[in-house]
């Protein structure tokens, strides 16, 4: 290790003092928790590509389009399909991806009360099949959200767990950056060395794929950090929705039948969904909610076309066809948009699959820099115990500074150790 | 004497040192143990374990036969600022489906139809009903369910709140004393 042992000024003194200070913050920052934030970051990673695991485990779950592929199944012809095939259930919602590999899903009610989700391929109709009753997707956002801790009383007590992390990682990262002198250098003459030892590896790995990650990092802590706020508000009844009491359908336009044993009057969910699309052109309707009650709205969203990171979502009179109550971009407030995009922001799911691997193989990374920096500590700290160690049984003398700790990189500007 | 026992306290030391940073795993054993309560929670929100937590059981309400449920067994919850609220579940029988048009519920006789309380959300198979605990109930007060058909019949029954959420008796007991 060439560490050049200038003894300048008096100046540098309290410079360097400041670097160890920041070098043991970043330090304690993860370490003493490393263990239990790698399993969040390994976790958050895996559950950015959950559909697609899903959709590579079960065939069920592609939308594969025939040799002479027509157009995508209307609302109206998937009802008609989940009806021939399943004429007990009655349908809940429907989401139909408007351009997807992912088949369409329908969330369907039976008469022993049970609801299922099939698949159903948005080409041909065919049902072709129903999703597990271990749903992966879910199983893995609950464990890394919220450690599959019960929501009985207001936000689980994992989700606090979870995401309180963000701080320390928020810290890690600022403190990293100020710690590691001249950082942007590493852009320029990326280093990373396999051919010195472990140690040195993954000191090389750690800074690189820190000064890589810091776009990363800093959304999926203030994300996070947000997660956690959220949690604080709810649960003390704080809120700033501007959606205002939920509404119902006038009495007056729900119809009094003369005789019983007729089906709810409803109007077809292509007529629904076409006055939604010619009252604003630029809807896309990608899911639909049936009317809970015969006073209650079809309910008809899609993903923003001016905003991809937010859906907008439409309520439909299911007697008349009046739009009743919208809730596109242009109905929610500045904090509600910011606040709205916190979510596909941490997950990365609104654009496509492009994103979603982008934030896998950063989420890999970052793991991997949990990782590493145990690594890093634990060697350095094992190498200077024995040190120490030896150091007392020969001069039977206490430690007298954190020095040895602290890396050449950190406390001198210029080339590192 | 006192050199090994120093070596052995350092030996200790060391093995702490090295062991004390991993102990955050430990946290691991919590999704460990919420695990089952997570599945259990799943099959009943997915229907597989009935219609609620407590079964209400099977009730004439007028021409319609329904199927009634305490969707969980625990104190009301609480719905924002508005006020604490207690859910139930409810099924219709099959041929009343096409001829109930909206069920409703409320704790305390109901003056007429608009004032018959929380309305039912979800499928004639499965519909969920929060019903708001008021400030002015009573543990001993009776709830009341409001069936209405699509011809405008109105059909009622009501039962002690006592025995359609004991949690919930408790809880507005507690509250009133």
């Amino acid at each position: 290790m060439p560490t050049s042992t200038s003894t300048k000024s008096m100046t540098e003194k309290p410079r360097a003092n400041r670097a160890k200070i920041w070098f043991l913050v970043h330090s304690w920052m993860a370490m003493p928790i490393w263990a239990f934030v790698f399993f969040i970051c390994l976790t958050g990673t895996i559950a950015t590509v959950s559909q697609e695991i899903v959709w590579l485990a079960d065939p069920a779950s592609r939308a594969n389009p025939p040799a002479q592929a027509g157009n995508l199944l209307s609302f109206d012809e998937i009802v008609a399909v989940v009806n021939e095939g399943h004429p007990e259930a009655i349908i809940q919602s429907i989401s139909r991806p408007v351009k997807s590999q992912f088949a369409l899903t329908a969330r369907i009610s039976y008469p022993d009360t049970t609801t299922r989700t099939l698949y159903i391929n948005p080409y041909t109709g065919v049902i072709q099949g129903e999703s597990s009753r271990f749903d992966f997707r879910q199983f893995v956002r609950g464990l890394h959200g919220w450690l599959l801790m019960p929501w009985t009383n207001g936000y689980s007590w994992g989700w606090y767990l979870v995401s309180i992390t963000a701080v320390p990682m928020l810290i890690s990262l600022i403190t990293g950056l100020v710690v590691y002198k001249r950082f942007w250098r590493g852009f320029l003459s990326p280093r990373l060395r396999f051919n010195v030892n472990a140690r040195v590896f993954w000191g090389d790995f750690h800074r690189l794929a820190g000064i890589w990650s810091i776009p990363f990092i800093a959304i999926i802590s203030i994300t996070s950090i947000w997660f956690l706020l959220q949690g604080i508000l709810q649960d003390n009844q704080v809120s700033f929705s501007t959606a205002g009491p939920p509404i119902y359908v006038d009495r007056a336009d729900v119809p009094q039948l003369s005789s019983n044993s007729q089906t709810p009057p409803f109007i077809r969910l292509d007529e629904a969904t076409a006055a939604v699309e010619t009252a604003f052109p630029d809807f896309q309707a990608s899911f639909v909610s049936m009317p809970g009650n015969a006073y209650a709205h079809y309910r008809i969203g899609g993903r923003s076309v001016s905003y991809p990171l937010l859906f907008e979502s439409v309520s439909v009179n299911p007697y008349n066809a009046k739009i009743e109550q919208t809730r596109r971009i242009s109905d929610l407030s500045w904090l509600e948009i910011i606040t709205g995009s916190m979510r596909p922001l941490h997950t990365g799911d609104f654009v496509g699959l492009s994103l979603k691997l982008v934030y896998f193989f950063f989420g890999i990374l970052l793991t991997l820099m949990v990782f590493s920096g145990m690594m890093i500590w634990s060697k350095r700290t094992f190498r200077d115990t024995a040190a120490v160690l030896r150091e007392r049984k020969i001069k039977q003398q206490p430690n007298k500074q954190m020095d040895s700790q602290i890396p050449a990189y950190a406390l001198k500007e210029g080339e590192s150790a | 004497m006192s050199q090994p026992r120093a070596s052995q306290s350092r030996h200790t030391k060391s093995f702490w040192f090295r062991w004390r940073f991993h102990l955050s795993g430990l946290l691991l054993i919590l999704p460990m143990v919420a695990m089952p309560f997570y599945f259990d929670d799943l099959a009943m929100s997915r229907g597989e374990k009935g219609l609620g937590e407590r079964d209400l059981g099977q009730h004439q309400v007028g021409p319609w036969q329904i199927q009634l449920a305490e969707w969980d067994t625990n104190p009301p919850w609480r719905d924002g600022v508005a006020s604490y609220m207690k859910t139930f579940s409810l099924s219709l029988c099959e041929t009343c489906i096409p001829e109930v048009k909206a069920a409703y519920m409320r704790i305390g006789k109901p003056r007429n139809l608009r004032t018959a309380g929380a309305i039912s959300f979800g499928t004639p198979y499965r519909q969920f009903i929060s019903v708001p605990i008021t400030d002015s109930a009573t543990a001993d007060a009776d709830i009341w369910l409001t069936l209405e058909g699509w011809d405008g019949s109105v059909h009622q029954i009501s039962m002690p709140l006592a025995d359609a959420s004991p949690s919930a008796a408790t809880f507005i007991q507690r509250r009133n004393h």
